[in-house]
């Protein structure tokens, strides 16, 4: 709109009062903070200076589905510069890749199912050559049909894009009677929703460089897991694990996005085949957007039942998502899907069918949210659609029906703190702070306000009894400097100062005596992936017990120089204090100096493995699926334009619990970035396609939210312990953005009085739907 | 084709024969190793490759480096004066502007440009001064924040 | 070859002398954005941005005439609406400090913003060749067809005209974009109203180039703007647009955009009126 109405920007924060010891809970600024200001922090695009020798091209399919009938390299080679031309027949490993089936071909062999598959490699002294050589590939295909949609995918006479046909499994939750008590309910609501394909966008496109050299392959190209990269490029060619040493760079974010293995493999094929050589790839927008996995477009028909007053009896829920061409991590997206088919409510009886549903579309995979955020745009919105048919406030409906602790989720799982009440009741508490709560509509005509709510659950870490382990080292290194060693990586979110307060805080240290050395194969244990909103949970565990070990070290040392029992000392601000001797300390560097010379390692590590059971085949039922629970509750005011349907959120509200802020001002960053990222989802980010082939793959026309879109977004951060998280921390990371969506969209409904069930709220999309009553 | 440029970079006189076609991104990024300036979408939509042009920001993936002739360039990397932090810079670390960081070089030179220009900038200019720059992990809300008090350091 | 005269002078006389073998740069939104893709250039370039002398903006006779290489941050600063709004809707301010309206022009992209704004402006445009002199044409003329000009291969745009604020008494602009900044318009529209009384109503997304919208226009011409004249104008300009279906937006929705618009711009003309009037 062309007057935006925004409140004013805040505040300039009031200076943080340190508390007199501990630095878990200070918002400290970022370790990486210095280099990142100021350009020198390197990224993968960043380690070409100096080092590049050789250029890495890929060449993709031209056909989102056809059978490659002959690939002619021999001009590809004569083009002056081009140093080698790879084919599937070059590959030493099994060629395979994919993070839960291996069913994706990194140079393909037959058949192309969508437009990212790869077909050759050309290695050339310079990009533009590289990319020339790349053009002389000649390709011939003998096109096939191709399915672009769940609804041609599941048509009857259907192409099989597989054998066992285009159903590539599917997930189920049965609970209770659903049709007994959807007949005895006294109001049933049904509604689909269509969630769209977005892309993860992060600024910083895929890039990295690597070299094969003493027998030794090394890859320095951001991922989101080190140490499955490397098992994945060890597979794929034919590589014994220690033989490869994966480093992360500085990344610039992820979202999901780089779960998948994106240019590792290519890297070190051209790698192997040109040893001693460094080199170089890197992905344009284009070809990023045009190969990598998206978030799953779904498909979601839900069935709520409920009593006259209002509590729910019963949930229908079918979901159909469109995998795209290869599995990728879809499988598990279906999982978390399903168990988080009825979100924070108490539903005794729920039915739940997830179906994955192959086309030659971009394979789908993890994105913040991972399959938990379609689900609740279905969930909310048939939360505001039932109080509507109930005539009953949508907060107070909500409010009814939220889990308390002790109660069950859609898994059966029973929820030890829940405190998804204490979220919605903050969110609302902070709505009603401006004019209780009561919207004054505009002058205009054409423009109509309206606010909307959400209240999300998300199961932190891989859950379903997949195996989930973090390890984690704490040493002091000669300086007397701590040194926390993670493969956890950084790609942004803050990962680097959460190990680091969580040691600094357990050893008494301060800050800038720690520095951590993370995702490197070859220095650090594995940590799992930077995802599932786990690091903190897992890694932070991980490192709090290695430094733990090392504390139990330091006060035995510091006992004995200090003539008292260790449970008489504390560790705080750089000091081995007497608790109750005030003057009688010593300082840790000089514990360590005298540790080291006394024989004490000094030097700990740990893993934190909690566990969980998987859930039946049959029922989805699992009495501990995921190793906790996050909540959180969001509010949004938007403004509608009727007459043209753009819509212009004019207020946020997140609340979440977070069980203990690490780095609080982390947290809000989480928190804000994730509602831009689902105000993105709500109004504007879709990834369009015609035939398999992308439309719109580049940021003028896949749209991401600017400044001017996002408003002022009001933090709550709530601090419920969490009895096994580190000091009591859960996390954050997704549940931000899956909160945002519905409530944004609840707010829509509230403005035009029309509920929209298709993403993303465009302007077209909004009119056309105050035109039908739908926005199909 | 070569072109003979000659230009300012970062204070220092350059003079190089460049190809006609480089654009200034690239050539700040392969030819000079400043590698702080970052190219994300290449079409001038997301603001990570802005330096200044004789004081103006603009995105130098579209200009071609041999229009920088006769003219001065600015990068992030000259921000700071050797060890001391631009009071912008300093203020996107206290505030957590920089998340991935990857946005943060362009984002620097835009609010660097407000701060330049305008001694009390209003909400409006602040907002619309970065209008051009694309964050995928703030919100921006931390980034507002940082470029507010920088420009209240800035007045005082 | 890549050329950087000093004057515009030189500047025509290279593109003159090259034709279609040169291409002139400014902001390099659309140029330098093919070659990032991997397209070369595959022709001289012609940079104008070394032309001090192609920045000006001077005032003559109840006009304004802009040098094509004006600024979209120089056509902010005017006081202008619609123009000033078109600009400042254009991209970033890092766009906005190289793109200039000869390129807009030139491009002539049927969503060109500040090409709707002049439209609308009732402007013209001297294009000039180094031998056979410059020639005005009316902007409605200029635009021919689907990025297709009245433009000659030899030619390059020297200067807008349009009228001076004072010559005008009302202008307003309306852009739907998915997005709060940096929009490629769903559908634009502006208008002005002239001390004679004439309105000018131009759309862009609308059609193959932006467009006038002649036939709104005669329905307005010397008739108040009654609340029945802007319904009838919004249904005429919605009948009279041609758009197309992309996946940007649908025939249907511009269409439709079209009457709301032509409504709200009007009525913004009126609103100024009044405001003007004591």
């Amino acid at each position: 709109m062309n007057q935006p109405v925004r409140p004013d920007v805040p505040p300039s924060p009031t200076p943080y009062a340190a508390p007199p010891h501990g630095v878990v809970g200070q918002s400290c600024g970022r370790l990486d903070g210095a280099t990142k200001t100021t350009g020198a922090i390197k990224y993968g695009a960043d380690l070409f200076w100096g080092r590049a020798e050789l250029f890495v091209k890929v060449v993709r399919s031209e056909h989102a589905h056809a059978e490659v009938k002959s690939i002619i390299t021999s001009e590809a080679r004569a083009v002056d510069q081009v140093m080698g031309v790879y084919t599937h027949n070059d590959m030493p490993g099994t060629n395979l890749q994919g993070l839960i089936l291996r069913d994706h071909e990194v140079l393909t062999s037959g058949r192309v199912r969508y437009m990212g598959d790869a077909i050759a490699l050309v290695v050339a002294e310079s990009e533009a050559t590289a990319r020339l050589g790349a053009d002389a590939v000649q390709v011939e295909y003998e096109p096939l049909p191709v399915i672009d949609s769940i609804e041609s995918a599941l048509a009857k006479d259907a192409y099989p894009l597989y054998k066992a046909g285009n159903i590539m499994g599917g997930k189920r939750i049965r609970k209770g009677n659903v049709d007994e008590a959807l007949a005895g309910a006294a109001v049933v609501v049904t509604e689909s929703f269509e969630t769209q394909s977005v892309d993860h966008a992060f600024l910083d496109l895929e890039a990295g460089v690597a070299c094969y050299q003493d027998d030794l392959l090394t890859i320095e190209a951001p991922g989101q897991w080190v140490h499955e990269e490397r098992r994945l490029i060890a597979l794929a060619l034919g590589l014994e694990p220690e033989h490869i040493r994966i480093i992360q760079p500085a990344t610039g974010g992820a979202f999901g996005g780089r779960e998948d293995i994106s240019i590792q493999i290519y890297l070190g094929l051209a790698a192997l085949k040109h040893p001693g050589k460094t080199i170089a790839m890197r992905l344009d927008r284009a070809e990023s957007v045009r190969a990598r996995h998206k978030r799953h477009a779904m498909r979601i028909e839900y069935t709520l039942g409920a009593k006259s007053d209002g509590s729910l009896t019963a949930a229908k829920v079918t979901v159909y998502s469109d995998e795209g061409a290869y599995a990728s991590t879809g499988p598990a997206v279906m999982r978390k899907a399903a168990s988080h088919a009825t979100g924070p409510y108490r539903v005794p009886n729920v039915s739940v069918d997830v179906y994955g549903v192959h086309t030659n579309n971009n394979p789908t995979g993890a994105m913040r949210g991972f399959g938990a955020c379609q689900m609740a745009i279905a969930y909310e919105g048939m939360m505001d659609r039932l109080a509507i048919k109930l005539e009953m406030d949508r907060f107070d409906l909500r409010i009814k029906n939220l889990i308390q602790s002790g109660d069950e989720v859609t898994t059966g799982q029973h929820i030890q703190v829940a405190t998804a009440v204490e979220c919605a009741e903050a969110a609302m508490g902070k709505f009603r702070e401006v004019n209780g709560g009561l919207l004054v509509q505009p002058d205009e005509a054409h423009l109509r306000r309206g606010f909307g709510m959400s209240v999300i659950c998300f199961g932190l870490g891989y859950g379903d009894g997949f195996p989930d382990c973090a390890r984690a080292r704490v040493a002091f290194d000669d300086a007397g400097k701590a040194v926390v060693y993670t493969g956890g990586v950084d790609v942004g979110q803050g990962l680097i100062n959460m190990v680091a307060q969580v040691a600094a805080d357990e050893l008494g240290l301060q800050l800038d005596n720690v520095r951590v050395v993370a995702a490197d194969t070859a220095l650090t244990d594995e940590s799992g992936s930077s995802s599932a909103t786990r690091q903190t949970y897992f890694t932070g565990n991980a490192v709090k017990l290695a430094a733990e070990e090392v504390k139990e070290e330091l006060l035995d040392i510091a006992g004995a120089h200090l003539q008292l029992h260790p449970h008489e000392i504390e560790l705080t601000s750089g000091f081995a204090r007497a608790i109750h001797v005030p003057g009688k300390e010593i300082a840790i560097k000089e514990l360590v100096a005298q540790g080291k010379k006394r024989g004490y390692k000094l030097d700990q590590q740990a893993q934190f493995k909690p566990g969980t059971l998987c859930e039946d085949f049959d029922t989805g039922q699992s009495p501990r699926s995921f190793v906790t629970y996050l909540f959180g509750a969001h509010v949004s005011q938007v403004l509608v334009d009727i007459e043209t349907g753009e819509v212009k959120v004019e207020r946020h509200i997140a609340c979440h619990d977070v069980g203990k802020a690490i780095n609080p001002q982390a947290v809000r960053g989480q928190i804000t970035g994730g509602v831009a990222q689902g105000i993105g989802m709500a109004l504007m980010e879709e990834v369009i396609s015609k035939k398999g082939r992308i439309l719109n793959g580049n940021f003028t026309d896949y749209i991401l939210p600017t400044i001017k879109d996002v408003p002022h977004v009001e933090c709550i951060v709530l601090e419920n312990t969490d009895p096994g998280g580190p000091f009591g921390a859960r996390g954050v990371g997704e549940p931000p953005l899956i909160g945002a969506v519905p409530a944004v969209l609840g707010a829509i409904q509230d403005a035009t009085g029309t509920a929209p069930n298709i993403l993303p709220c465009t302007p077209e999309r909004v009119w056309r739907m105050l035109q039908d009553g739908t926005n199909a | 084709m070569t072109w003979h440029l000659e230009c300012t970079i970062n204070d220092a006189p350059v003079t190089r024969d460049i190809p006609e076609d480089l654009t200034l991104l690239d050539f700040l990024r392969d030819h000079l190793g400043l590698t702080g300036s970052k190219g994300a979408c290449l079409e001038g939509e997301c603001g990570s490759c802005t330096v200044h042009l004789d004081d103006a920001p603009v995105c130098s993936c579209l200009t071609l480096a041999a229009q920088a002739h006769g003219r001065s360039v600015c990068t992030v990397e000259a921000l700071a004066e050797s060890t001391t932090l631009d009071p912008i810079q300093q203020a996107f670390i206290d505030t957590g502007a920089a998340q991935c960081g990857y946005c943060t070089p362009g984002l620097l030179m835009a609010g660097r440009t407000l701060l330049d220009r305008t001694a009390f900038p209003e909400a409006n200019h602040l907002l619309t001064s970065i209008e051009g720059n694309l964050c995928r992990c703030t919100g921006y809300a931390s980034i507002i924040e940082a470029i507010q008090i920088a420009a209240n350091e800035s007045k005082a | 070859m890549f050329y950087r005269p000093d004057t515009f002078a030189a500047a025509l006389r290279l593109k003159a002398d090259h034709a279609a073998a040169i291409k002139p740069i400014s902001g390099g939104t659309d140029l330098v954005v093919g070659l990032n893709r991997g397209q070369s250039l595959g022709v001289d370039v012609l940079d104008l941005t070394a032309a001090k002398d192609y920045r000006r903006i001077d005032h003559a006779d109840g006009s304004l005439i802009l040098s094509g290489g004006t600024t979209f941050a120089q056509l902010e600063q005017l006081d202008i609406a619609c123009l000033a709004r078109a600009a400042a809707s254009v991209g970033g301010p890092q766009i906005r400090n190289r793109g200039t309206i000869a390129g807009n022009l030139a491009t002539a992209s049927p969503a060109g913003d500040g090409s709707v704004a002049l439209l609308a402006l009732d402007a013209e445009v001297e294009l000039a060749h180094a031998d056979r002199g410059t020639r005005w044409l009316r902007l409605i003329d200029y635009f021919e067809d689907y990025r297709q000009t009245a433009l000659g291969d030899d030619e390059l745009i020297s200067h807008v005209r349009i009228p001076t604020p004072s010559a005008l008494q009302a202008s307003a602009w309306y852009k739907i974009g998915k997005r709060g900044a940096v929009n490629i318009s769903l559908v634009c529209a502006a208008a002005a109203r002239f001390l004679d009384g004439r309105i000018c109503l131009a759309f862009g997304s609308v059609a193959p180039i932006p467009m006038r919208a002649v036939q709104t226009e005669k329905l307005l011409q010397g008739q108040p703007l009654t609340g029945a004249l802007l319904h009838q104008a919004a249904q005429a300009a919605s009948a009279e647009v041609k758009p197309i279906d992309d996946w940007r937006a649908s025939a249907d929705y511009r269409k439709a955009m079209c009457a709301v618009l032509a409504r709200r711009v009007l009525e913004q003309l009126q609103t100024d009126d009044e405001r003007q009037m004591p």
